[in-house]
């Protein structure tokens, strides 16, 4: 019995000795097999009440009421943040809200089309530029810019994205500070972020605000939430996949719908396919971790 | 034509920064610089064109630019502190570039002290409270909140030394702040498998036919070369 507990301790303690190589290779293994063969494995998807906050404030929005969307991300954290800026303006657009883009990173300007393309293509909703919605370009500044936008728009922006001055696009009218929109939605990987959007305007001009950021921006921003400064994040990529259901779930509860193209299919977003992936992933790094500590307390009582 | 190119990069690149997982070799280096040189010249480029041209060239020559502003020559400053900046490559005249960074931090201590006062200080410390008309629960919640914040608070409060009573309160400010910890540490570990995920799917979409076996051919090509560069260099291993 002793020799056999000798054996699994000795085994234990190799265990962190493991070549990297090999943990890399089951992570990758835990996330492929997952996404070639989703059927093989189906975690349901439970909403946390942040991002029922979160859907719940957009909802309220009334049609005809001003949203901007700020995008703060880039290639590298398209993949947690994108899907939930495509699930946001198939909600807006359902409602008949009037969206407002603008990027605060220099690739945000990009990831801003291409969310707007998608739901575009989707041809799910009867949109159009000027109409119902407006892209911003990009300003370099961060914070600076957001300030400007609280306190007078028009002293930065005089073009949307596509040179069309502002003056002569109808939508533009009476816009000219972040009080004048409804609604303040930031898509942040980084700085500036939501917390700058906190700082800088909306808490001054007392403009609700919602955020999605990447997974490690939690954290930083759960304060805010808390004290209602934000109103409900949604949280990587299961806030994304959350979103996306309850979106799902809202554009197929609708009927009747005057922005909604009825011949159209409703299809579920690409981050609720993720989620499985993810999940298996997570218990394999928990096992890690578990493992890990445990190879490194046996080495440590070895050792002393 | 084009799309299929564009795919072939974005595998080759891909695969090329994955290659480091191995250890270092001229795919992820020569991958890293193109990443680093692209970076730098898109926003050199996107922020010369969308910010400094209308911006700034758009109000000192407005009919010329045609952004839309109005001529203002106190633009003319911005301007001036600009070019001071660059006077940094120059040994002699760096000094000039010391203004320009001077405003810089003197306008945003300026603008961020009182926003940080206003949304950091104040409102958390609002919200700090105990709540005493919320439910049970958002009682309970808000007491451990209290308890946390203080706490935390007096495990960096070093005016004194960490004994006795103060040392217990500290050292509980200490699991507050493991749990913080642990919680960024589980996100940032989400927010990685996130991203990992997002290549390997566009990288099983591009193993189709339609992009001529992108993936496993470009796969097949890297792990033949790299396996090649190891046994020619076999007196030096690859770097792990």
């Amino acid at each position: 019995m002793t020799k056999i507990f000798t054996n699994i301790k000795k085994y234990l303690i190799d265990l962190g000795k493991l070549d990297r190589r090999f943990i890399f290779i089951l992570i990758g293994l835990s996330v492929l097999i997952p996404l070639i063969k989703p059927n093989w494995i189906n975690i349901p998807i439970k909403t946390t009440n942040n991002s029922q906050i979160v859907f719940n404030e957009l909802n309220r929005l009334n049609e005809g009421d001003r949203v901007l969307v700020s995008f703060e991300y880039g290639a590298s954290t398209k993949p947690e943040i994108h899907p939930m800026s495509v699930a946001v303006l198939q909600h807006l657009f359902s409602k008949g809200v009037k969206v407002y883009t603008v990027p605060l990173w220099p690739e945000g300007l990009m990831m801003a089309k291409y969310a707007i393309q998608e739901v575009v293509d989707s041809k799910l909703f009867n949109i159009k530029e000027h109409v119902d919605y407006v892209s911003l370009p990009y300003k370099a500044g961060g914070e600076i810019i957001i300030r400007g936008i609280a306190t007078d728009l028009r002293s930065i922006f005089t073009q949307d994205v596509n040179n069309i001055l502002l003056n002569e696009i109808p939508m533009m009218e009476g816009v000219n500070r972040v009080s004048d929109f409804d609604f303040v939605f930031d898509l942040s990987a980084g700085v500036p972020g939501n917390a700058e959007w906190v700082q800088f305007a909306c808490d001054e001009y007392n403009v609700p605000l919602s955020s999605g950021c990447t997974s490690i921006m939690v954290t930083d921003a759960i304060p805010y939430v808390e004290s209602g400064q934000i109103r409900g994040i949604l949280a990587g990529m299961p806030g994304a996949a959350e979103y996306e259901q309850m979106v799902f779930n809202h554009l197929n509860s609708l009927e009747k719908n005057k922005y909604m193209n009825s011949n159209i299919a409703v299809v579920p977003g690409k981050a609720t396919s993720r989620m499985s992936a993810q999940s298996i992933a997570h218990v394999l790094m928990v096992v890690f971790i578990i493992l890990g500590n445990i190879s490194y307390y046996l080495l440590r009582r070895r050792t002393e | 034509m084009y799309e299929l190119i564009g795919v072939w990069c974005i595998v080759l690149l891909t695969l090329s920064i994955f290659s480091y997982l191995y250890g270092d070799n001229p795919f992820y280096k020569a991958a890293e610089h193109i990443f680093v040189g692209v970076s730098a010249g898109y926003i050199f480029t996107i922020t010369f064109w969308d910010t400094i041209w209308p911006n700034l060239f758009g109000r000192l020559f407005p009919d010329y630019v045609g952004a839309g502003f109005s001529f203002d020559l106190t633009y003319i400053f911005p301007l001036i502190l600009g070019v001071f900046m660059l006077f940094r490559l120059s040994k002699k005249y760096d000094w000039l570039s010391r203004i320009s960074i001077a405003y810089i931090v003197g306008m945003m201590a300026g603008l961020k002290f009182y926003v940080f006062l206003n949304s950091n200080l104040l409102t958390q410390i609002k919200s700090s409270t105990v709540n005493l008309s919320g439910t049970y629960f958002s009682i309970f919640n808000d007491i451990i909140i209290l308890i946390g914040v203080i706490c935390g608070l007096v495990y960096f409060f070093f005016s004194k030394e960490h004994t006795g009573t103060l040392g217990k309160i500290s050292r509980i400010g200490v699991y507050f702040l493991m749990i913080k910890f642990g919680a960024s540490f589980g996100f940032a570990v989400m927010g990685r498998i996130s991203l990992l995920i997002g290549r390997f799917e566009e990288l099983i979409e591009f193993s189709k036919p339609e992009y001529y076996y992108s993936t496993p051919l470009t796969l097949f090509i890297m792990i033949k070369l790299i396996g090649y560069w190891a046994y020619k260099d076999n007196t030096k291993p690859l770097q792990k």
